[in-house]
């Protein structure tokens, strides 16, 4: 990958951890506080749990475009894991060409959707209309696509794919 | 045009696309063949947040992030070493015992192998244990507990096979209890054939003082079952409500009491746990939006009258289920075995006669053991790379182990009053 995509990928996975602690610390916090206000007071806030709700969306489509720039996301490497490097790699910039064709579709059909919500004034959760809410679809999409798109142009070291991802990064988060 | 699409999409699961993108390219297939609008798949994935069951996901997967990134694992197999160590074969029980509570607080994502793994293998092998039976202890019981409370994947099966709404009605906390009594039958088998098998291992004498350290080393983390089981059968809260409940507790025991945990590691660990999350919700949403062109499509029941055509006995049905699902265990990942496969085989089994809870149990007692099914198990890839075998002994090592568990799959697979006697 070009010196400039490398800026920007190290951008995005700051920008990415900051969303993804301030969403995830807003849905615990949210989550606590109406438990504790059903419970003491009978009543919690009326947009809280929508609030909480739209944060799992956000998380989830952050959460996976991180895991598209880790290489993370779930597959079924059976034929990559037995094949040559050279096999491998040209597997990896066919399924990331695919993938980044689907991102982009997904992305490009969802602004249809949000178009529609935002034209009907259609509320998500409190006074925060629905098309904000479902903004981060076609976001977490598009970069998802430019993420895969720029692995098919540069495939990842083939011999990286002998590793386990799973086992890799846990080994990382392991106590030692 | 609609086949040559099909066949793409088949080539890219074969060699290795991402889950979420192979299961987004045949929903967006079918809802074309059928002229559907593709904006439906956006709908279908925005349609999550009205699911509040999902907010469990992530909350139970930090907690367990959590308590990996601490030594949780270290006070756990203290303490489990100072329950069952005295007894005979006593160092495989606290094995299997400490694995499986584990792996219902982390998941089976491998952390059970990497963080505990690393911990028994060598105490194991001093003990007297032989290597291949330490290694095969350590690499199948990585997905014991699958079936305890709160399993993600239990959880996971309960939103899906609700979704679908066929078949009896059931709770959260009945799918639980259901998984108790199965989860007990694997461990208590286990530990009998090690028993059995190896007999003559020099034991460590019950030490009164050593359970006392034990229990006063895991002091804040002891009330965990009670917060998450008591906050759900007590009626106080909801399932989502006591994942809440229980990462504020983990928080506050991690980072403030035990202090294992800087608070600068945390948007570190805040990060790894939702990748996994996202990775695993976006697989939920776009199968949701499969499962619909698939219900609309009525594969189901085509599906079922298919399978009555050729299969009468619910047994056979189930001996069929049983092969099916082991094979897929051991190629898919065990959350996008369930989103993708439960849509089409709830609908078939509760034909059958069976019971969604039932079904549930066996699904994921045939996909633990899938974990380690050679040739491509995950559990085996983990293990070979953390303790640096080749995988052909990691085979070895854990075939008997899959023997006694296939004996425990098929005792849960034709009792079903194991997994419902509370009904």
């Amino acid at each position: 990958m070009g010196g400039l995509g490398r800026v920007i990928e190290r951008w995005l996975q700051i920008v990415e951890t900051a969303l993804l602690v301030a969403l995830l610390a807003a849905m615990i916090g949210f989550a606590a506080f109406q438990i504790i206000a059903r419970n003491a007071f009978g009543a919690g806030l009326g947009w809280a749990d929508g609030l909480v709700q739209v944060a799992l969306l956000w998380v989830t489509m952050v959460g996976a475009s991180a895991a598209a720039g880790a290489d993370r996301h779930i597959k079924i490497d059976i034929v990559p894991r037995f094949a040559g490097p050279r096999t491998r790699t040209l597997a990896a910039r066919f399924t990331a060409l695919a993938t980044a064709i689907l991102c982009a579709a997904l992305g490009w059909t969802s602004i249809e959707f949000i178009r529609w919500d935002f034209i009907d004034g259609t509320m998500g959760f409190g006074a925060v209309p629905a098309w904000v809410c479902e903004s981060i679809i076609p976001l977490a999409a598009g970069v998802m696509a430019a993420r895969y798109l720029a692995r098919a142009v540069w495939p990842a070291d083939p011999s990286a794919g002998k590793r386990d991802g799973l086992a890799a990064d846990q080994k990382d988060s392991a106590p030692s | 045009m609609i086949w040559a699409g099909v066949v793409l999409v088949v080539l890219m699961a074969v060699l290795g696309a991402p889950l979420f993108a192979v299961v987004l390219g045949a929903a967006m297939l079918g809802f074309l063949a059928v002229g559907v609008d593709l904006s439906v798949v956006a709908i279908n994935i925005y349609d999550m947040t009205d699911k509040p069951l999902l907010v469990a996901l992530p909350f139970f997967t930090l907690a367990g992030y959590l308590m990996a990134a601490a030594k949780s694992s270290e006070r756990l197999m203290a303490l489990t070493r100072a329950l069952f160590g005295w007894m005979p074969a006593g160092l495989a029980i606290v094995g299997f015992v400490a694995c499986a509570l584990f792996t219902a607080l982390t998941g089976a994502s491998g952390v059970t192998i990497v963080a505990l793994g690393a911990l028994l293998l060598p105490m194991l092998k001093s003990s007297g244990y032989t290597e291949r039976y330490s290694l095969g202890l350590v690499t199948t019981s990585g997905s014991l507990g699958l079936l305890i409370v709160p399993s993600v994947p239990l959880i996971l099966y309960g939103i899906v096979a609700q979704q679908m709404g066929v078949g009896e009605s059931f709770s959260i906390g009945e799918l639980f209890i259901a998984g108790l009594g199965p989860a007990l039958l694997m461990v208590l088998l286990l530990s009998l054939w090690t028993m059995l098998r190896v007999g003559d291992v020099p034991r460590t004498a019950f030490d009164r003082c050593a359970l006392w350290a034990a229990v006063k080393a895991a002091r804040w983390e002891l009330p965990l079952p009670f917060v998450v089981l008591g906050g759900i059968y007590s009626g106080y809260f909801a399932i989502s409500e006591a994942a809440a409940i229980t990462v504020v507790y983990v928080l506050i025991v991690e980072v403030v009491l035990y202090r294992e945990i800087k608070l600068a590691e945390l948007p570190g660990i805040f990060r790894e746990s939702m990748v996994m999350v996202g990775s695993i919700i976006l697989i939920l949403g776009v199968a949701l939006a499969f499962t619909n062109f698939l219900v609309d499509a009525e594969v189901p029941q085509r599906l079922f009258t298919f399978m009555q055509e050729h299969v009468t006995s619910p047994l056979t049905f189930l001996i069929l289920l049983n092969l099916l699902l082991l094979a897929l265990g051991a190629i898919l990942d065990v959350f996008a075995a369930i989103v993708i496969m439960v849509p089409l085989l709830l609908p078939v089994a509760v034909g059958y006669g069976i019971h969604p809870i039932h079904l549930g149990i066996v699904f994921l007692a045939n996909l633990q053991i899938g974990y380690f099914t050679p040739p491509i198990g995950m559990n085996l890839f983990i293990a070979s790379y953390r303790f640096d075998r080749p995988m052909l002994e990691l085979y070895a090592a854990c075939l008997p182990f899959m023997g006694v568990l296939l004996i425990a799959l098929v005792v849960i697979t034709y009792v079903p009053w194991l997994s419902l006697w509370f009904l």
